[in-house]
């Protein structure tokens, strides 16, 4: 009985926000020559946060301490089904994936645009010791418990990972259903921005398949086999590729640009 | 090998796994409220959300018991990624795991997963105004870099592949 109490009102309100998530549809709009799609799941999560935001008073005892921890604690089981349900894109369609199989292992290097891209930005911007963290990888659990093992979390290395992790916790779906349409409106292929949607983070590859296969509906089936085959092979190889690639790329680039901008040399923090 | 208390957390995780695949049949079921065209309620779907729930339970077990092994590389694989893999092999023998699967309709899958994922942020938005609009243009740049460079070797080695 208690816990119908407790975890009752929480499943109530994962229902309203998929009414409301659900009602609203999907929405196909056009910037120019983009064509961008928001899936049900986007406004999925940005329902979920304003109702919290409602300044009511029982909207705050319907998000009480119990059930958020619930709810952060257990959505991986929730997710288990949609991982299982890749099972059945994937099957059909092995032997495309593995004829292109070599293909899926170079593209995983890609994860090193994170410090290609992000570090040079941020010690253009001032940032230093955060800046390691920040631009490590995506922020994930991988980068998250490395950094945290490496520098402690409370150190400003620790603060950058932990900046990036909430950043993609929040935005991540979003931000990724948007990239999908415009990589997509750059000229990539849709195979190759499929395969670059499995970034090691589920609810992003989801976010960014699913946006993909709604602009291009004919491929949808390749589209989603190619993200959840690569999010699994990021899985297996992530971790080695940020510790045996990420980690000395970073450190080469860190020393060479802060040498530039700060006419010193600047070591490279170790952990102590 | 399996102590009671892992008995009572597979219990647990089930239960929560059943109201996953329940979420699941509201979803569908408000999608074809909404458009009558979208993926029918059948007996197959049924059957094909009982499958999800044991694969998903099938990856929770190997995730514990692998747990138990020497080698780290195995020790550290997500229970996502068992999941996939369990459901994969299924899949890849048995045609009829598809079929009944594919009843189930994708998009369906997705919706309640992200509400769950919106509602667990909520206290965390008050850390935000600690982010600097520094670390926000970084994760701009990290998150794109690493999508646009993943996208152009991609590209490069398709295209070289000839597909």
């Amino acid at each position: 009985m208690k816990h119908i109490k407790n975890y009752g009102p929480l499943i109530l309100l994962v229902l309203l926000i998929d009414l409301i998530a659900e009602m609203i549809g999907m929405q196909i709009f056009s910037l120019g020559k983009i064509t961008v799609s928001i899936l049900p799941l986007v406004f999925a999560v940005i329902f979920a946060i304003l109702i919290y935001l409602i300044p009511w008073h029982p909207i705050k005892r319907l998000y009480n301490d119990k059930r958020v921890k619930f709810a952060g604690k257990y959505m991986i089981l929730i997710m288990l089904p949609l991982m299982a349900r890749y099972g059945a894109n994937v099957a059909p369609n092995i032997n495309e994936i593995l004829s292109v199989g070599w293909v899926f292992l170079v593209h995983e290097l890609g994860n090193l645009g994170t410090i290609l891209f992000g570090l040079p930005v941020a010690l253009f911007l001032g940032l230093r010791q955060e800046a390691i963290g920040s631009t490590l990888g995506l922020g994930r659990e991988g980068e998250l418990a490395y950094i945290s093992e490496k520098y402690t979390l409370d150190s400003p290395e620790g603060r950058g990972v932990l900046g990036i992790y909430l950043i993609g916790t929040i935005f991540g779906s979003i931000v990724f259903s948007i990239l999908a349409p415009l990589l997509l409106g750059m000229g990539f292929s849709y195979k190759a921005v499929a395969m670059s949607s499995g970034v090691g983070s589920s609810s992003m590859m989801t976010a960014a398949s699913t946006a993909l296969a709604a602009i291009v509906p004919d491929h949808s089936e390749t589209i989603l086999s190619f993200a959840a085959a690569s999010q699994l092979l990021t899985s297996f190889i992530g971790t080695y590729i940020m510790y045996f690639l990420a980690v000395p790329l970073q450190k080469f680039m860190y020393i060479h640009i802060t040498h530039l901008l700060d006419n010193k040399k600047e070591e490279y923090p170790e952990h102590d | 090998m399996i102590r009671e208390n892992n008995f009572f957390k597979l219990g647990r995780d089930a239960l929560i796994l059943a109201l996953s695949v329940s979420l699941v049949l509201f979803v569908q079921w408000i999608k074809l409220l909404k458009n009558s065209k979208s993926t029918p309620i059948t007996t197959d779907t049924f059957i094909g959300l009982g499958l999800l729930w044991l694969f998903s339970l099938l990856g929770i077990i190997i995730s514990m018991l692998m747990k138990r092994m020497p080698w780290k590389i195995v020790q550290g694989f997500p229970i996502l990624g068992w999941v996939s893999i369990v459901s994969l092999i299924f899949c890849l023998i048995s045609s009829y795991c598809v079929r009944v699967i594919n009843a189930v309709d994708f998009l369906s899958l997705t919706t309640s997963v992200l509400a769950f994922a919106g509602i667990s942020v909520t206290y965390r938005l008050k850390d935000l105004s600690k982010i600097s609009w520094k670390m926000l243009i970084v994760a701009l740049f990290v998150f794109f870099g690493m999508y646009f460079m993943d996208a152009l070797i991609s590209q490069i080695a398709l295209n070289l592949s000839g597909k």
